[in-house]
């Protein structure tokens, strides 16, 4: 594979272009082309399609896309190109098996195809959901933390320091990155898995040097970074020292890519076809150990819509069919926790990835953006259903989903807006509150009894 | 000659996102002796609307608004001065400077609220992303804008969109402004403590408030 | 003394004012009204003034400058403003006998008065811009070696294998910690493995660049060097650095590197702002030095001697006032293997060491060649640091007048000087015989012609 100092001389090198010339001018163009090219297109009856000439015209689409289009540096107003034997290079090189944790909390990260039997790693938390004071962070970390089926944890987001809101980019960000990390470390401690690896350092981090500076505080060579590139195809100097860094700290990446759904990349055939583009620059660029995609919509903010989960189904079954670079997908719920709503959009989405071959870190409540709206119950059973569908079909998978859209799909636009975590769960022990628990019963017997889902007794709430 | 042909070429045009098309359709508009007014109105602004509208339905995205957007910026630079020579002007709904907020570089959802306001009739004045909340204000004085829209997506850039408030205090230009903020972890809630004149979850919603705030004054 | 936390608050929520409005509106006429207030003068005649009531003076209006002033914080566009009473509390919380470096290699920053016996602090070997990572391996290894070396500013690497590092970019981020790799090797290599390295890192511009490398570095004795921006102004990237180091337990440097010409316009306005700054760097940047030098916005250098008679002023101020040490860096016009360039360093040291201060050895030919540093010179400069700790302000006036007259016609144009891979041999770590000669002769000169007794610790007799 191209050494990532060849990738960064290309950043300096590479053909210049305004940034509107980019987007205008090359990607959506040459998107478009490519999409008729291979006449992807969208099925809505159908969010879980079970089609793997689908799945490889998009693999190839996505790679013709990304050697025509290549990466956008925005600091240097250059594209950095790619041919395509290198990017097969790329994928012949890509980590296998990459290791994540420590000491009896270490675990593979699995690489899976579509209706694989092999259980799908779950990373579980509030995935940088925003918390608003760092009192409930630890017993939240632990709750996560406590689930057996979680590989990994997602740390939440702290917004305040000493009662102060944090600054992205000020020193109240650095200090609030360090705080995250040093919290996450105790919660995982208190739940008796101190080896358990951190798979979004650091979250409360807006730029590389918060990351950086956190990173001496508990981010082991065990944990995973996650770095993204921007909206679509681009990166700057700021992602690339993240890299950088991480490259010289032997650090794992979770290399990010959330495409929206209604930007440049369209719709839901557009997103497909880059986030299969992605995967290999997840290697060249991120030098990830894993692929990290959420299709967003851009007016819901969520990844649980009907044309998410399509676009994420097709994508996943592209990218696990052709890459060694494994697939962890993230996703975004409509709903506020201890509602029906937000178990259902978790389930969906959670079970197109597994089915198409991806992992799944579970997951954000409220969008992921409403203060202190998170809680541990529902990414545990959605790990639950994670594990049990592991090696189901894609046509059985594809009738659960759809009747699961029918049972959340018309209130996407009004969810429910739940609870917060204070309120659902009591803050003091971490426990779900009695009626949570009641409904977090009601549902796993519904999933059970309505789709034949098989859950095993891991669950510390029964 | 009815003049219908040719204003469906204008409508198609900005449907199409064709800035050399329209460009070529406004040159052939001119010189049949169409009023600079009457391209614009019957056939330029009913196109921007049907974009609007179509993004709403989810039928397109935002490059097909950026680029109908461009067409119609295109076409305006040569209609505006003919506008003026007939003695008549182009009436903007109303002015918006836009831009997301200093240490976030997130444009996209910027991106389409300014296509959704231009599309409304505003002229937009886009700074970009990292922007200084001074580089607001100046913008705002520089232009006489009616409107300052304030993107933030993450939880620890929000509190940008506050000091874009304090700093127009500190000037003494807090009245002359809507201030509207929006943005992945923006909520009513917060824009209501900062002292926002509103909050737009969607695009369509800031496109909502911007017409409502140009009303009431 | 204030919190950190509070000075971010400050920043944050401080009285809001454009950097124009700062500058010209703020800054600049408080300045003039004090230096009036205060009767400070500009002496041509005595660079090196022995007048304790004009040192208490320039502190005065320091301190009244500030509390008027403030800090000017970029990033937020609002000034962070200070009581005496925080200034004063800030002061006496100061930080005192700060150990730096380890085992063998630890060593306690002196403070020091005007006239002091007490040996001054002397660090070196660079922060110039080399070529090469042999040239840097050499350049530390070779500074380290002399006894009196208390520290290491590390040079600045300028490309990674060839190709051009560029800052803020992840070549930074990669010249940052191989920087740092670099320096701890040479120190092995000299038999210093503890010595401090003060200046993490050179080639570092940016908070992500300094962190990264510190991550390979030692942090817990090593410092990161901290810098204001021209004048009295900070960004959210010196803080960020600043909020690292208090969470890792670290020691700064804190910089400040006032204009002459510049916001603080003449000699008298530039003593005044850097005593201003003794309790910027303890509240703002909390430093546990003051890394202070005057330099002249023409021509870029410390050893004029409007620069010098600043720099002796301001460091009398400092420290008959405040318990902040003060390391002074001192760089010279001329090239390496000139003898202009051991007569600024030799003026520069003597003007910095005698009113209280110690020093750094700053590179040749401003700091700004490639190549052009001069551990040798260094070395004679720690010699001459050493001989003149306990000298009198007066004698210290007469020898500073002295060396002027041997290279002041000459600052405009100084003498190029020699690269260092041509007057030292790179393969086996040594200085060629043309080095040593001019060394050994130069020091001949400071005993024989100036009567400086010269330490004879140095490897290179």
């Amino acid at each position: 594979m191209l050494s990532f100092w060849t990738v960064v001389e290309r950043a300096f090198n590479g053909p210049i272009c305004t940034e509107r010339d980019f987007e205008l001018g090359v990607f959506v163009p040459n998107l478009r082309k490519i999409v008729e090219k291979y006449g992807i297109k969208y099925d809505p009856q159908n969010p879980v399609p079970a089609d793997d000439d689908l799945a490889d015209r998009v693999w190839e689409a996505g790679m013709e896309f990304l050697v025509e289009t290549g990466v956008y540096c925005v600091d240097t107003e250059r594209r950095i190109l790619f041919s395509r034997e290198e990017i097969d290079g790329a994928l012949a090189s890509g980590p296998c098996g990459r290791v994540f944790g420590e000491g009896k909390d270490t675990r593979v990260m699995p690489k899976r195809v579509p209706e694989d039997a092999t259980p799908p790693w779950c990373s579980v938390g509030p995935t940088s959901s925003p918390l608003s004071s760092e009192l409930h962070y630890v017993n939240l970390v632990k709750a996560y933390a406590e689930n057996p089926l979680g590989d990994g944890i997602t740390i939440p987001c702290l917004t305040r320091v000493n009662g102060q809101p944090i600054v992205g980019g000020s020193p109240l960000g650095i200090e609030g990155a360090i705080r995250a990390v040093l919290l996450t470390r105790e919660g995982m401690r208190r739940a008796g898995r101190p080896g358990m690896p951190i798979v979004n350092g650091v979250t409360t981090a807006a730029r590389a040097q918060e990351h950086i500076a956190a990173h001496h505080f508990g981010i082991r060579r065990t944990d995973a970074l996650e770095i993204g590139t921007i909206h679509e195809m681009k990166v700057d100097f700021d992602t690339m020292n993240k890299v950088a860094f991480s490259q010289a700290a032997s650090n794992l990446i979770f290399a990010e890519n959330g495409v929206i759904l209604g930007g440049l990349a369209g719709g839901p055939a557009g997103v497909a076809v880059v986030t299969a583009a992605y995967n290999p620059v997840d290697l060249l660029v991120l030098r990830g150990a894993v692929q990290h995609p959420f299709p967003t919509h851009f007016d819901l903010g969520i990844t649980s819509a009907r044309d998410t989960i399509w676009a994420r189904s097709v994508s996943n079954q592209a990218v696990t069919r052709h890459s060694t670079l494994p697939v962890v997908n993230v996703g975004y719920s409509a709903a506020g926790p201890m509602t029906k709503m937000l178990f259902y959009e978790h389930c969906a989405w959670v079970i197109a990835s597994v089915v198409c071959g991806g992992s799944v870190e579970v997951g954000a409540s409220a969008r992921g953006t409403a203060l202190d709206y998170t809680s541990p119950v529902e990414p545990l059973l959605a790990s639950e259903v994670a594990h049990a569908v592991a090696g189901m079909s894609r046509n059985e998978a594809n009738k659960i989903v759809k009747a699961l859209l029918e049972k959340y799909e018309p209130q996407l636009r009004e969810p429910p807006v739940g609870q917060k975590y204070q309120e659902c769960c009591d803050p003091v022990t971490g426990q779900p509150k009695s009626e949570f628990l009641e409904l977090y019963l009601e549902i796993r017997k519904e999933m059970a009894d309505q789709f034949g889902i098989q859950f095993t007794s891991v669950s510390p709430y029964l | 000659m009815s003049d219908k042909p040719i204003f469906q070429k204008l409508y198609n045009a900005i449907i199409a996102g064709d800035r050399s098309g329209l460009e070529k359709a406004v040159g052939d508009a001119l010189k049949g002796g169409i009023p600079p007014s009457d391209i614009i109105e019957k056939g330029m602004s009913p196109g921007m609307k049907e974009v609007g509208e179509r993004f709403a339905r989810y039928e397109i995205y935002l490059p097909e608004m950026m680029m109908a957007a461009e067409a119609w910026e295109g076409a305006m630079k040569v209609l505006e001065p003919k506008l003026l020579e007939s003695g008549s002007e182009l009436r903007k709904v109303g002015r918006v400077v836009i831009g997301t907020v200093k240490g976030d570089i997130h444009s996209i959802g910027k991106n389409i609220v300014g296509a959704m306001l231009k599309m409304n009739g505003f002229e937009v004045f886009d700074l970009g992303v990292d922007v200084a909340a001074s580089a607001f204000v100046t913008k705002a004085e520089e232009v006489g804008a009616d409107i300052i829209a304030v993107s933030a997506l993450m939880s620890t850039t929000i509190p940008q969109q506050k000091s874009v408030i304090e700093h127009l205090q500190a000037r003494g230009a807090r009245k002359k402004y809507r201030v509207l903020v929006g943005g992945g972890s923006t909520t009513q809630e917060w824009a209501d403590s900062i002292g926002a004149d509103g909050y737009g979850r969607t695009a369509g919603d800031a496109a909502a408030l911007a017409l409502k705030a140009v009303a009431k004054k | 003394m204030l919190s950190f936390d509070e000075v971010v608050e400050r920043a944050l929520t401080g009285p809001i004012c454009t950097e124009r409005d700062f500058d010209l509106g703020i800054l600049v006429p408080n300045l003039r009204k004090v230096i009036e207030k205060y009767g400070i003068k500009y002496d041509p005649q005595n660079p090196v003034p022995n007048d304790d009531d004009l040192a208490d003076r320039v502190w005065e209006a320091g301190m009244e400058f500030l509390v008027e002033t403030g800090v000017y914080c970029l990033d937020t566009e609002r000034r962070i403003i200070f009581s005496r009473e925080e200034i004063e509390g800030a002061l006496e919380s100061c930080p005192r006998k700060v150990v730096f470096g380890e085992g063998k290699d630890a060593r306690e920053m002196p403070r020091r008065l005007p006239e002091d016996a007490t040996p001054p602090w002397c660090s070196g070997s660079g922060a110039g811009p080399v070529s090469t990572e042999w040239n840097l391996i050499n350049i530390v290894k070779t500074y380290a070696e002399d006894p009196l070396s208390d520290g290491i500013t590390a040079p600045c690497l300028t490309n990674l294998d060839g190709r051009d590092l560029v800052a803020g970019s992840p070549r930074g981020v990669e010249g940052a910690i191989r920087t740092v790799l670099l320096v701890r090797e040479a120190l092995r290599r000299a038999g210093r493995p503890g010595m401090p390295v003060v200046n993490e890192v050179a080639s570092a511009v940016r908070a992500t660049e300094h962190i990264a490398g510190h991550s390979f570095g030692n942090p817990d004795t090593d410092f990161i060097e901290i810098g204001t921006m021209h004048e009295l102004k900070v960004d959210f990237d010196a803080l960020n650095k600043v909020a690292y180091c208090q969470a890792v337990g670290n020691l700064t440097f804190a910089e400040n590197g006032v204009i002459l010409g510049g916001f603080a316009g003449g000699p008298a306005g530039v003593a005044v702002v850097s005593a201003a700054y003794n309790p910027v760097d303890l509240l703002v940047i909390r430093g546990v030095v003051q890394h202070s030098f005057a330099v002249l916005i023409e021509r870029g250098t410390t050893s004029s001697r409007e620069t010098i008679w600043a720099r002796s002023v301001a460091n009398q101020a400092t420290a008959r006032n405040s318990p902040l040490p003060m390391v002074t860096p001192v760089y010279t016009m001329a090239g390496p293997m000139t003898e202009m360039c051991y007569y600024e360093y030799a003026a520069g040291i003597i003007a910095s060491v005698v009113p209280g201060g110690s020093i750094e050895l700053a590179p040749p030919s401003r700091g700004v060649v490639v190549d052009h540093s001069g551990p040798i010179e260094e070395i004679f400069g720690n010699a001459v640091a050493h001989a003149v700790a306990g000298m009198s302000r007066k004698e210290a006036d007469g020898l500073v007048l002295a060396l002027l007259d041997r290279y002041e016609d000459r600052l405009k144009d100084p003498p190029a000087g020699t690269r260092f891979q041509d007057y030292f041999d790179v393969g086996s770590g040594t200085p060629r015989k043309e080095c040593l000669e001019l060394y050994r002769k130069m020091r001949r000169e400071m005993t024989d012609k100036f009567g400086l007794k010269m330490a004879l610790t140095s490897p290179y007799l």
